[in-house]
């Protein structure tokens, strides 16, 4: 098992980038239910507040019902994992997701200091890996990844 | 000379051919376009006024190759038309910002939406005249600055520096520019090139060569369109919040690796050489905006918590030897971000050395902790995927803070310096998210609230309506009616007597009894509804 080069780590740091716009993008457009589980393959695994999730057919039940989504990315890190080429990506993040119609819930009866008015603090870790079976489509692609884990949470 | 009144009647006539259009860029922008100047312009025995944006529409147009979505914006300074009526200032396209971005503001309204924009051979030396061009043409795809003055990364971030900016862009030509060259000349074309990728995150080609990147099968926001769209309505949440969730590994190997591993993290963190792969990566980054709810709360403030306003970040930020790796804001670049990845062991105990004190009673109250975690096949060994969050109090302030981790372990292979001092695994991968206090009863297992005003969940879960003469009503009915009355109640809005009549009338069946409301709810009296 040997060490990172500055490619492999610049790669997968670019990766990371490109990955959480993309991702956060699909899931607060109104296309989530068709593009969102492109992100994963039918062995994946995923939970969403500690109930699991099973494969791309999961991540498209539990987001067809799910309220209407704003995250908000604040803090975000990728390593290269150990011990495979391409390596496998461990990815974290960290930020707040606003959820419903009405961006700060200002209902009638209810006061904008309300608690449940106000976003959620959620972290996501990913781990991503290669798809043997799917080969490069575009220029430059070193290989094509999917979501094999993903643990979301509400933290606060 | 009597020009300017002249010229007012022509083509300021209400109606005339040019104006109503010059006119509208004019009300909405304030900016280089509501200066407009004028010429005369000599077409044939005939003096022909028009307007300078109405002349710079007719370049744009011929240059426009609608066919290749290809605007080709090369050596405008020399171009016949340009020359002719005078459209440049005297320094030529170099300085000519105002009048870039008006182009870039005709160039918006083509169609075929532009996808290739050139602007080689201009002689542009800052990148201020390309400031407006992601706000006109954000979708472009391909952009040419050949042979051009651009010598700093400041004239670069012009277009590039923060998110949402040439979203698309996928090929950028920078040669024949100082500060390619320069880099060039250096022998920093790796550096030139990462500096350059990280700006650009989509680009797929820099200077006519392929960049190694790493692709997903999600589409790109821009073909997004052609899938179906819904507007999502749900208004609960798809399922309640879940107890710690730990499956397909022993859960004591889960938690013999925790409880080992966090007191040793607080008291002697040289003591976690062993169980960290000779190769193991380990970072950290703070996310240091304060959580909504928790101010709200009051937990900054609370007598509970008294130490909260002696935290200081700056040991999470600029200790650790290398400093927070928050990757979304890595200004430092290339180099940072080499830095704050800790590879190998060693490194990682020596940053985490240098880090604040800790104390994560993991023990002695477990419910401020939570953990998923679950096997993964990671080519043909088995890893383990371990997220936990929790809080901790730091030293010397006794504040506390909360904070996530993430580790990926694997078995510790036999012989190995982990087995050898008792740990089943060995860390491969560690990152420490460290944030602003928020109470662990965000993971409090059960229903939760979308948002204020939503019910609080669906299914079993229900939560009785707030109204008090339903609660004593609901209250003494016998189960299993109460709680499909409320489901009927909370899902159609009905009041409880035609709730309960709609239950009645459908054999005490919830799915008849909606799609019964669905059908007759158009013809409901409105004294039906709470």
């Amino acid at each position: 098992m040997s060490t990172f080069t500055q490619n492999d780590i610049e790669i997968a740091t670019r990766a990371a980038d490109h990955f959480t716009r993309l991702y956060y993008s699909t899931y607060d457009s109104a296309t989530r239910v068709d593009n969102l589980p492109n992100f994963y393959r039918p062995s994946s695994a995923m939970t969403w507040n500690g109930k699991p999730f099973q494969g791309s057919d999961g991540v498209r039940k539990l987001i067809s019902a799910m309220p209407v989504t704003k995250h908000e990315v604040q803090c975000f890190d990728c390593h290269p994992i150990p011990g495979s080429q391409p390596p496998n990506l461990l990815i974290t993040v960290s930020g707040t997701v606003t959820h419903g119609h009405r961006p700060t819930g200002n209902s009638a009866s209810t006061s904008s200091k309300s608690v449940d008015s106000q976003p959620r603090v959620f972290s996501q870790t990913f781990m991503l890996v290669p798809d043997p079976t799917a080969p490069p489509s575009k220029t430059g692609e070193v290989a094509k990844y999917y979501v094999n884990a993903d643990a979301m949470r509400f933290v606060g | 000379m009597d020009r300017d009144t002249r010229m007012r009647d022509v083509s300021d006539k209400p109606g005339g051919r040019k104006g109503s259009a010059a006119k509208t860029i004019q009300h909405k922008n304030r900016g280089p376009l509501g200066r407009l100047r004028r010429n005369a312009v000599s077409n044939g025995d005939v003096v022909v006024e028009r307007k300078v944006v109405d002349l710079w529409r007719e370049f744009v147009h011929r240059r426009w190759n609608p066919e290749h979505k290809f605007l080709n914006l090369e050596r405008i300074a020399e171009d016949e038309f340009v020359r002719q009526h005078r459209l440049l200032p005297g320094s030529g396209a170099s300085g000519a910002g105002k009048e870039i971005a008006v182009l870039f503001k005709l160039a918006s309204m083509l169609q075929p939406k532009v996808e290739t924009i050139s602007l080689a051979h201009n002689g542009l030396t800052s990148g201020s005249s390309l400031s407006r061009l992601s706000h006109y043409l954000p979708g472009v795809v391909n952009l040419s600055l050949q042979d051009n003055k651009l010598s700093t990364w400041r004239d670069i971030d012009y277009i590039s520096s923060k998110r949402g900016r040439l979203q698309q862009l996928r090929e950028l030509i920078m040669v024949e520019n100082p500060l390619r060259d320069m880099e060039y000349s250096n022998n920093r074309i790796d550096r030139y090139k990462s500096e350059m990728v990280r700006r650009f995150p989509s680009l797929d080609i820099l200077d006519m060569e392929a960049i190694p990147k790493i692709g997903f099968d999600a589409p790109a926001a821009s073909t997004s369109a052609v899938a179906s769209t819904s507007q999502a309505t749900a208004t609960t949440f798809p399922a309640e919040m879940g107890l710690s969730f730990i499956t397909g590994v022993d859960s004591s190997v889960v938690s013999n690796f925790l409880v080992r591993f966090f007191p040793l993290f607080d008291n002697q963190r040289a003591g976690l050489l062993d169980v960290y792969h000779p190769n193991a990566t380990f970072s950290f980054s703070s996310n240091t905006t304060i959580p909504a709810r928790a101010r709200i709360e009051g937990y900054h403030y609370s007598k509970e918590m008294p130490n909260q306003r002696k935290l200081e970040w700056t040991p999470w930020l600029t200790g650790g030897h290398g400093g927070s790796r928050n990757l979304n804001r890595m200004g430092g670049g290339i180099d940072k971000m080499t830095k704050t990845l800790h590879v190998g062991s060693e490194a990682a105990v020596k940053a985490m050395a240098d880090l604040p004190i800790t104390k994560h009673d993991i023990t002695g109250s477990p419910e401020k902790f939570c953990v998923d975690a679950w096997p993964v096949q990671a080519g043909d060994s088995p890893q383990l995927f371990v997220t936990i969050h929790g809080q901790f109090t730091e030293e010397p302030s006794l504040g506390i803070r909360s904070f996530d981790r993430s580790f990926i372990l694997a078995p510790a292979p036999e012989g190995s310096r982990a087995r050898q001092t008792g740990w089943d695994v060995v860390i491969l991968s560690d990152q420490l998210t460290v944030r602003a206090y928020s109470n662990h009863e965000a993971w409090t297992p059960g229903p939760m609230r979308v948002q204020a005003g939503e019910p609080m969940a669906s299914g079993s879960s229900l939560q009785p309506p707030a109204n008090p003469q339903i609660q004593v009503a609901l209250s003494a009915m016998p189960e299993p009616q109460r709680s499909l009355v409320m489901e009927v109640l909370t899902r159609t809005g009905l009041n409880l007597e035609y709730a309960v009549q709609c239950l009645e009338s459908n054999a005490w069946d919830v799915g008849r009894a909606i799609a019964n409301f669905e059908q007759v709810k158009g013809t409901l009296p409105r004294d039906a509804f709470l």
